[in-house]
């Protein structure tokens, strides 16, 4: 496994801070890279007005730091834009479950 | 079709059978089903224009994000109003003049809504206390509701409500970290802890609406959920260093309450006068009925577009 898919691995147990559902399979991670001990994440939000931004980085930056080798995690919000086709197969049975989408 | 009787009713619960739509139950239950469900829809519907009240001092706000949160947060809660107030419609009330029509005073949600929270740093310890009161008593009809509409409707209602708590904890903790804003949390705690003690009602031993519990509306006592929302407020205020009046008894195996409960509240000072010692419940609920400071206000701010749109002249 490459560092980044290790990353991308690590991101799949962060969840959305409402819903239970990861940040990659909701399609918020718009890019990985890993230089050294620093992690780039290039992220994007479903909406310009979304809640939870600070939350989500956290999160994000909470799980990174506790991966071997990563002491650093820089954030780049790049807001592509986000629909509901971004969202992964199991994401949307995820996202039924609990009475969205 | 048959009419249904208290028994085969009461049968049908205890059974664990979901009761889908008024046919499936008896009068009383569905009258008693109504009351309940206005009070968590008027609780959601209030906390909307009360958080937003909290907002109008920017210079409290730590950053715009902060407003966004807020923003979201009254969205989600005007959202979850909707789902209460559409049960009651498929009950066959008129909701329109539920929520238009009524005077302030006859709305039904907790008295600590009425007390204006005045800045960004209440609002947080809102979201801490009274979301996780909030919280409590949602997931416990989660569990326990024999109302399959409402059971149902709350999956997404709870997974909103520990976004909402999760806001208000971690700026609490944040807060914390700064000796100014510090002193600010813990202002905010000492009036709205026991505020929000009394969220949950009258105590067991006075509790007069016994159905809730026998009909399945909800499965635990007022007492027990006091308990559930201390089990998680009382640690979460020790772990960042703010002084609650409630403390772990070991050998009882429950949270205690270290202040005269009830007391007499000063709602314009945000300040319990505990120095009279304990009041009587009836006091109390003589307060729940006049209403706070905020309760004309925060009705208007709901009301006044649709008075607006048709001028009266809808009724």
């Amino acid at each position: 496994m490459s560092r980044e898919e290790g990353v991308r691995e690590a991101l799949k147990e962060v969840l959305d801070p409402e819903y239970p559902i990861s940040l990659v399979d909701l399609g918020l991670i718009r890019g990985i890279e890993v230089d050294g001990s620093t992690a780039r994440i290039k992220l994007t939000y479903t909406c310009m007005g979304c809640p939870a931004t600070d939350m989500i980085q956290d999160d994000i930056r909470d799980r990174l730091l506790l991966m071997d080798g990563i002491a650093e995690v820089e954030i780049e919000e790049v807001w592509d834009s986000w629909s509901r086709e971004n969202i992964s197969d199991k994401g949307l049975v995820q996202l039924r479950n609990v009475g969205v989408v | 079709m048959t009419p249904v009787t208290e028994e085969i009713l009461l049968d049908r619960i205890k059974s664990g059978k979901l009761i889908e739509d008024s046919s499936q139950a008896t009068e009383r239950y569905i009258e008693g089903l109504k009351r309940v469900l206005t009070v968590s829809a008027d609780t959601e519907l209030i906390s909307a224009p009360a958080y937003m009240r909290a907002t109008r001092d920017f210079s409290t706000l730590p950053s715009v994000n902060n407003y966004i949160t807020v923003m979201g947060i009254v969205q989600d809660e005007l959202g979850h109003a909707h789902i209460a107030y559409r049960m009651l419609r498929d009950l066959g009330v008129d909701t329109e003049e539920l929520v238009y029509g009524r005077d302030p005073k006859q709305f039904k949600y907790p008295y600590a809504f009425d007390v204006p929270l005045e800045s960004f740093t209440e609002l947080v310890v809102a979201n801490g206390f009274y979301d996780r009161a909030g919280f409590t008593l949602l997931s416990d009809i989660h569990k326990n509701s024999s109302y399959g509409p409402w059971k149902r409707a709350l999956v997404k209602v709870d997974r909103e409500e520990t976004f909402h708590l999760r806001h208000g904890e971690k700026w609490m903790g944040v807060l914390s970290r700064d000796p100014e804003k510090k002193a600010e949390v813990q202002r905010a705690v000492d009036w709205m802890f026991v505020l929000t003690l009394e969220w949950f009602g009258l105590p067991d031993t006075m509790k007069r609406h016994k159905e809730q519990i026998e009909y399945g509306y909800k499965g635990s006592t007022n007492d027990e959920l006091r308990q559930t929302w201390m089990s998680a407020t009382v640690p979460l205020c020790e772990k960042l260093g703010f002084d609650a009046p409630a403390h772990y008894d070991k050998e009882k195996d429950e949270y205690v309450i270290d202040c005269p409960f009830p007391a007499r509240f000063d709602a314009e000072e945000k300040r319990w006068a505990f120095e009279e010692g304990a009041i009587s419940w009836d006091d109390v609920i003589q307060r729940w009925r006049e209403r706070g400071p905020s309760n004309e206000e925060f009705v208007d701010h709901i009301q006044r577009g649709y008075k607006e749109l048709y001028n009266g002249s809808s009724n």
